[in-house]
């Protein structure tokens, strides 16, 4: 286990360098990760100044551009919304980064839990093949899905802007009904846990079935009662693909934050992240993607259709 | 010569305890003796897993379509198979889905009992307008609440009869492992796989046999069952070869799968999307998945044909689909109404 910051800013600059670490490496880490994120709350109070940002999705070097744009760590706090890993190609360096980031500067760097992270999703989207691929073996994907159950599923910033990786329940009113779910568990399918992941809102009022097969739809009418309910002035979410970056909805009651510019190096949009000021002003910086690195050889063979 | 009825193609002593022997066994054309060996790969009977086996006359057409219906209540679960396939392709799954909801599963123009004024019309648009059609017959104005699944070429069509939103009190969409950039990318490779099938088969049992160790599928009691009525008996070579000439369709291939992606996401009903083993979404798939517009589900360790390789899995989601949207006989039920979660 590194024993002083000498071995954690190590760390950190060969993941930089999108060199992932060693398995003993990974476990230590997590473990030392595991303490920090054990004393956190399901509702995360954060200061401002801090920079919030959305889905990651393995693009590590869309992360490094995200960390060139809006200052790096320590230097700017941040906030990262979930969704670190699956889908791009440096799943183990994305979230290894933003794990040894944690670890060295607690206090000024916050990470959500994403809908991804999960073990049943991650061992479908990638990040499990992924594991494999760089170590051999799933442990490094073990600690890491362990260390999942431990993530934070909400933040607030000074008590105004809430945080979370997809959107509200209808079994949840208040902050305070948040703050007594058990959150140490794999995201269920159903259920309170599963909707601040997984739902999204709505041009239609009141709640709906959501079109994912997880978590809810919910309307204008619905946000606004929480954020009235709660003394909110926004809820800042992630969790859907903007072709901005960030997207205003419901009456500025809601904005999404997506920060995978080129989503699976294919989908053309821009990313974002939001700046909340000392005086909580809100300023977006919307970015494009990294120039491309040569990927790792990931093709599939075309699928054998019989039509 | 159209491929005789399954029970006539099994010899004595084989099938299923309790069958009887059928008296059609006289007009089965003569082959090899099956040897015990093969005995794993002997067919079974639709009836195991459906409950009617219904041919379905459109009015003023010559078009007659078989179908396999399961349970008479709840709603119905429509199902299209994929190119080369049968209707007998969703039969495991129907036996299970049948618990829940009713299943029925039809064979399309040019495949399985089916016949028509041009068996070789392929064409999208004649396709998706069989199946409107029979709809219309089985149905008429008021039918019960309906979810169309298609497999592959099936899924493209599920897609454009529920794009077209002329079917009345259509509730879900799933559309079984085709999405329209890997399957245009797939089509120049088509008539190169379809060749490399094996070609003719001395018995039944040996198409089976091949299906699972070369073939499409992976599931020898699915394969038993759906890979008969893919096959017809040629007497002049005096072997079994495919009902359905894929090679001869490929006119129609394009068509299948151009445009797929946007007509899926523009269908305004509650969708999902099964892949098999990998995420395969082309540019348009995966923005609106990313949106959340719609459900996709990655079933792993199966082959193509999702439904005959895992059955109870795919029977799984769409009770679990039909439930999570409150599908009920009619359509949905106490829309807009959600229960708050107990704490």
């Amino acid at each position: 286990m590194p024993s002083s910051h000498g071995d954690l800013d190590r760390q950190i600059a060969q993941l930089r360098e999108c060199k992932h670490l060693a398995e003993g490496e990974v476990r230590a880490l997590c473990e030392q990760a595991k303490a920090i994120l054990m004393e956190e709350w399901n509702v995360q109070p954060v200061r401002c100044p801090v920079t919030v940002c959305g889905d990651i999705h393995g693009q590590f070097y869309d992360l490094i551009e995200l960390f060139r744009i809006g200052g790096e760590a320590p230097d700017t706090n941040y906030l990262f919304m979930g969704d670190y890993v699956d889908r791009g190609y440096y799943s183990v360096e994305t979230v290894s980064l933003l794990v040894a980031l944690k670890v060295r500067y607690r206090d000024r760097i916050t990470i959500l839990r994403g809908n991804h992270e999960s073990r049943q999703i991650t061992q479908v989207y990638g990040f499990y093949d992924e594991c494999l691929r760089k170590y051999g073996n799933a442990n490094v994907w073990k600690y890491f899905t362990d260390l999942f159950d431990y993530l934070p599923l909400t933040a607030l910033i000074e008590n105004q802007v809430f945080c979370l990786h997809g959107g509200l329940s209808p079994s949840l009113d208040t902050l305070d009904n948040i703050r007594a779910l058990d959150r140490i568990q794999e995201v269920p399918h159903e259920g309170p846990m599963c909707d601040l992941l997984w739902s999204d809102p709505d041009d239609r009022c009141g709640w709906g079935i959501s079109p994912r097969g997880a978590g809810y739809t919910f309307g204008q009418d619905i946000a606004q009662q929480f954020n009235h309910t709660n003394g909110l002035s926004l809820i800042s979410r992630a969790h859907q693909l903007v072709m901005e970056g960030f997207n205003w909805c419901q009456d500025k009651n809601v904005v999404t934050v997506f920060s995978a510019p080129n989503y699976c190096y294919r989908c053309g949009n821009m990313a974002a992240i939001l700046e909340i000021g000392e005086n909580m002003d809100q300023n977006f910086l919307q970015f494009d993607p990294a120039p491309r690195q040569i990927e790792p050889d990931t093709t599939r063979k075309t699928p054998d259709y019989f039509l | 010569m159209e491929p005789a009825p399954l029970a006539s193609l099994q010899e004595e002593g084989e099938g299923e305890p309790g069958e009887s022997p059928s008296s059609a066994a006289a007009a089965v054309p003569p082959r090899p003796a099956t040897h015990h060996s093969l005995h794993k790969y002997a067919p079974l009977d639709w009836s195991a897993y459906f409950d009617e086996e219904r041919r379905v006359a459109i009015p003023d057409t010559e078009d007659v379509f078989n179908v396999y219906m399961a349970r008479s209540e709840g709603p119905v679960v429509f199902c299209l198979h994929g190119g080369g396939y049968s209707g007998l392709s969703f039969a495991l799954a129907a036996s299970r889905m049948k618990e829940k909801a009713r299943v029925v599963s039809m064979d399309l123009r040019g495949h399985g009992k089916s016949t028509t004024s041009d068996d070789s019309d392929l064409s999208i648009e004649t396709l998706s307008s069989d199946v409107i059609a029979v709809l219309r017959t089985l149905y008429g104005d008021s039918p019960p609440a309906i979810i169309l699944v298609g497999h592959s070429m099936g899924g493209s069509v599920a897609i454009h009869v529920a794009a077209k939103k002329v079917i009345r009190n259509l509730h879900g969409l799933v559309v079984i492992d085709v999405v329209e950039g890997t399957a245009m990318a797939s089509l120049i490779h088509m008539q190169k796989i379809l060749a490399n099938r094996a070609q003719h088969f001395p018995s039944i049992e040996k198409a089976i046999e091949w299906s699972v160790k070369g073939g499409p599928l992976r599931n020898i009691d699915s394969a038993r069952v759906s890979i008969p009525s893919t096959l017809k008996y040629d007497e002049s070579r005096e072997c079994y070869t495919y009902r359905t000439p894929l090679e001869e369709t490929e006119k129609y291939w394009k068509g299948w799968y151009e445009g797929l992606s946007e007509k899926f996401l523009s269908c305004p009903v509650q969708k999902v999307l099964l892949l098999a083993g990998t995420d395969r979404l082309d540019r348009a798939l995966t923005i609106g998945q990313m949106q959340g517009k719609f459900q996709m589900v990655v079933v792993r360790h199966t082959g193509h044909a999702i439904q005959e390789d895992v059955p109870e899995e795919f029977a799984s989601h769409i009770l679990n689909f039909i439930a999570r949207n409150k599908i009920g006989p009619n359509g949905v039920e106490i829309p807009g109404l959600i229960k708050k979660w107990q704490h």
